[in-house]
C-alpha cells in the first residue's frame, strides 16, 4: 500500500479551474518532484495536501486513513484538520519563520505546544523541554546551523533561514515533507546550500514532494517526476523518462526553456 | 508662597483624577478594542455591519457629547439612573464613555495591524498544527504589538489631554480646579496646568520609545 494516495483532486477559485482530477501516489521513502510553469497548479496541489486550501473534489489518503473526501463532510471538520495536517510538513517559498523567535525556538515551538496538550505535561515539563531542545539542536546541526541556534531570523541569510524552516518542519516528524519552490526566493549563490540539504534528506529516504524549478536538481535527486500544466498531470515517470525523453509535446516545450 | 503650594496641591489632586480616568480608560479600552476589531473583521456580515456602524457613530460624534449622553441619557429617558451619586458616579460614567470611544479608535489601529501581518505567518502556524488561539498568542500577537506601538502612542497621548473633557459632567479634574481660581481673578493656575500635562506626556513618550526599543530585537 502506498503511503500517500491522492485521487481525483479538483480545485477552482471562482471560475478558474486550478486543479483538474489530480491523482498521484507516493511510496514511503520516495522523493517526488513536481515541475511545471507558473500557474500550472503545483503550489495549489501542495496547499491542498496541507489543508491550507480545501479541494472541491477528490480524496486524500495517508497510510490507509482517509484524511479528506470532498464528498464526505465528516472528513472536513475544522477541529480535525489540525491533527490531519501533522501527517504533512510544508516548507514555504519565503520561509515564513517566526521573526520574534530564535532559530532554536522556531524549531521547538510547535512541538512544545503539542506537548502541552498531553495530560501528563505538567508533571514532565522539564524532561519534555530538554528532549525537544536536544532534538531541535540535533536538527539544526544536521542543517549545518549549530552556531546559529541563538540567532533571530533577520540575522540569518536566506539560505540559513530556509534551512531553519526545514528543521522546523522536520521537528514534528511528518510522514510526508512538502517543499514549495524552496529555493525560488534565494540568490543563486544560496540555492546550493539548501539543495544540498534536500539531497541529504533524499539520501536518508525522507518521503518528500518537491515543487521546483531546478531541473538539474529534480533529475538527480527525485525518484519520480510529475509534470503539471493547466491543472493537469501531463506526464509522470522517472527522471530519465520525463526529463531526458519526454513523450508529451507540452513537456518538451516546457523543458526546452531549461535546456540552455 | 504658602498659598501657591496650596493651589499647586489642589491642582495635583485634580490631576490625580485625570490620571485615574486615563488609567481606567486604557485598562478597559485596550481589550475592548480587540473585541471590536475582531467584530469589524468578522465574516458574519450582520455582525460586521453593526460593529462598523457603531464605530462610525462613536468616531463621528464629539467625545464631549458622548460623555453627556452616557451620564445624563438614562435619566432623560426615564430609566433608573445607573450611576452612583457624587464624584464616584461621575467618574464611572466618564470611564464608560472614554473606554467606548477609545476602544473604537484602538480597534481601527488593531485592524490595520492585523491586516498588515503577512498571511504566511498564520499559514506557517497552521501547517505546524497550531490552533487559532495558539497562532494568535504565540505567533501574531507580539508582531502585532510591535506594529501598532507608534500609532498607539499617539492615541495614548491624545487620551491624556482628552481626560479634561470630563469636566463637562463636573468631574473635578485639573482644568476644572484651575478655573475655580480663574473665576476668583487668579489666572496663573490655569496656565500652570500645562506643566502637569507636559510632564506626564513626557514620561509616556519615554515609556513608548523604551518599549519600541525593547521590541527592536526582531524585525
Amino acid at each position: 500500500m502506498a503511503l500517500l494516495e491522492v485521487q481525483g483532486i479538483g480545485k477552482h477559485f471562482g471560475g478558474t479551474e486550478v486543479l483538474r482530477d489530480i491523482s498521484l501516489t507516493l511510496e514511503k521513502g520516495e522523493a517526488l518532484a513536481i515541475i511545471g510553469s507558473s500557474g500550472s497548479g503545483k503550489t495549489t496541489l501542495l496547499r491542498c495536501l496541507n489543508f491550507l486550501e480545501t479541494p472541491d473534489a477528490g480524496t486524500i489518503t495517508v497510510n490507509g486513513e482517509q484524511l479528506w473526501d470532498a464528498a464526505n463532510p465528516a472528513t472536513q471538520r475544522e477541529s480535525e484538520k489540525r491533527k490531519k495536517r501533522l501527517h504533512f510538513g510544508l516548507v514555504f517559498q519565503n520561509f515564513n519563520l517566526f521573526p520574534q523567535y530564535t532559530a532554536l525556538q522556531n524549531v521547538m515551538l510547535a512541538g512544545e505546544l503539542l506537548a502541552q496538550e498531553q495530560p501528563d505535561y505538567q508533571k514532565n515539563r522539564r524532561q519534555i523541554h530538554t528532549r525537544l531542545e536536544s532534538e531541535a539542536n540535533a536538527l539544526l546541526a544536521q542543517m549545518g546551523l549549530s552556531e546559529r541556534a541563538g540567532h533571530y531570523p533577520h540575522q540569518l541569510s536566506g539560505g540559513q533561514q530556509q534551512r531553519v524552516a526545514i528543521a522546523r518542519a522536520l521537528a514534528l516528524k511528518p510522514d510526508i515533507l512538502c517543499f514549495d519552490e524552496p529555493t525560488s526566493a534565494l540568490d543563486p549563490e544560496l540555492t546550493g546550500e539548501v539543495l544540498r540539504v534536500l539531497r541529504a534528506l533524499a539520501d536518508q529516504k525522507t518521503t518528500m514532494i518537491i515543487v521546483t524549478h531546478e531541473m538539474a536538481f529534480a533529475r538527480d535527486v527525485a525518484d519520480r517526476i510529475l509534470f503539471m500544466d493547466g491543472g493537469l498531470v501531463v506526464e509522470e515517470g522517472t527522471p530519465a523518462e520525463v526529463i531526458e525523453h519526454p513523450r508529451e509535446a507540452r513537456t518538451q516545450r516546457f523543458l526546452a526553456n531549461y535546456n540552455a | 508662597m504658602n498659598e501657591t503650594m496650596v493651589i499647586l496641591g489642589r491642582l495635583g489632586a485634580g490631576f490625580w483624577l485625570n490620571f485615574e480616568l486615563f488609567a481606567l480608560t486604557l485598562l478597559f479600552a485596550v481589550p475592548l478594542g480587540l473585541v471590536i476589531a475582531f467584530g469589524s473583521m468578522s465574516r458574519f456580515l450582520p455582525l460586521k455591519t453593526v460593529v462598523k456602524g457603531f464605530v462610525w457613530v462613536i468616531r463621528g460624534t464629539p467625545l464631549m457629547l458622548q460623555i453627556i449622553v452616557i451620564y445624563l441619557g438614562p435619566g432623560l429617558l426615564g430609566w433608573q439612573n445607573p450611576w452612583p451619586a457624587g464624584g464616584f458616579g461621575r467618574l464611572t460614567a466618564a470611564v464608560v464613555a472614554f473606554a467606548i470611544n477609545y476602544a473604537c479608535y484602538f480597534s481601527e489601529i488593531y485592524r490595520g495591524g492585523i491586516e498588515s501581518l503577512p498571511k504566511g505567518q498564520i499559514e506557517a502556524g497552521q501547517v505546524l498544527g497550531m490552533t487559532k488561539r495558539q497562532i494568535f498568542f504565540k505567533v501574531t500577537l507580539l508582531q502585532l504589538v510591535k506594529r501598532i506601538l507608534p500609532p498607539m502612542g499617539n492615541e495614548v497621548i491624545t487620551l491624556v489631554k482628552d481626560t479634561s473633557l470630563a469636566n463637562i459632567i463636573a468631574c473635578k479634574e485639573i482644568i476644572m480646579m484651575a478655573k475655580e481660581y480663574t473665576s476668583k481673578g487668579l489666572i496663573w493656575p490655569l496656565f500652570s496646568t500645562a506643566v502637569f500635562f507636559l510632564v506626564f506626556v513626557g514620561a509616556l513618550t519615554l515609556l513608548f520609545s523604551w518599549l519600541e526599543k525593547k521590541l527592536n530585537y526582531f524585525r
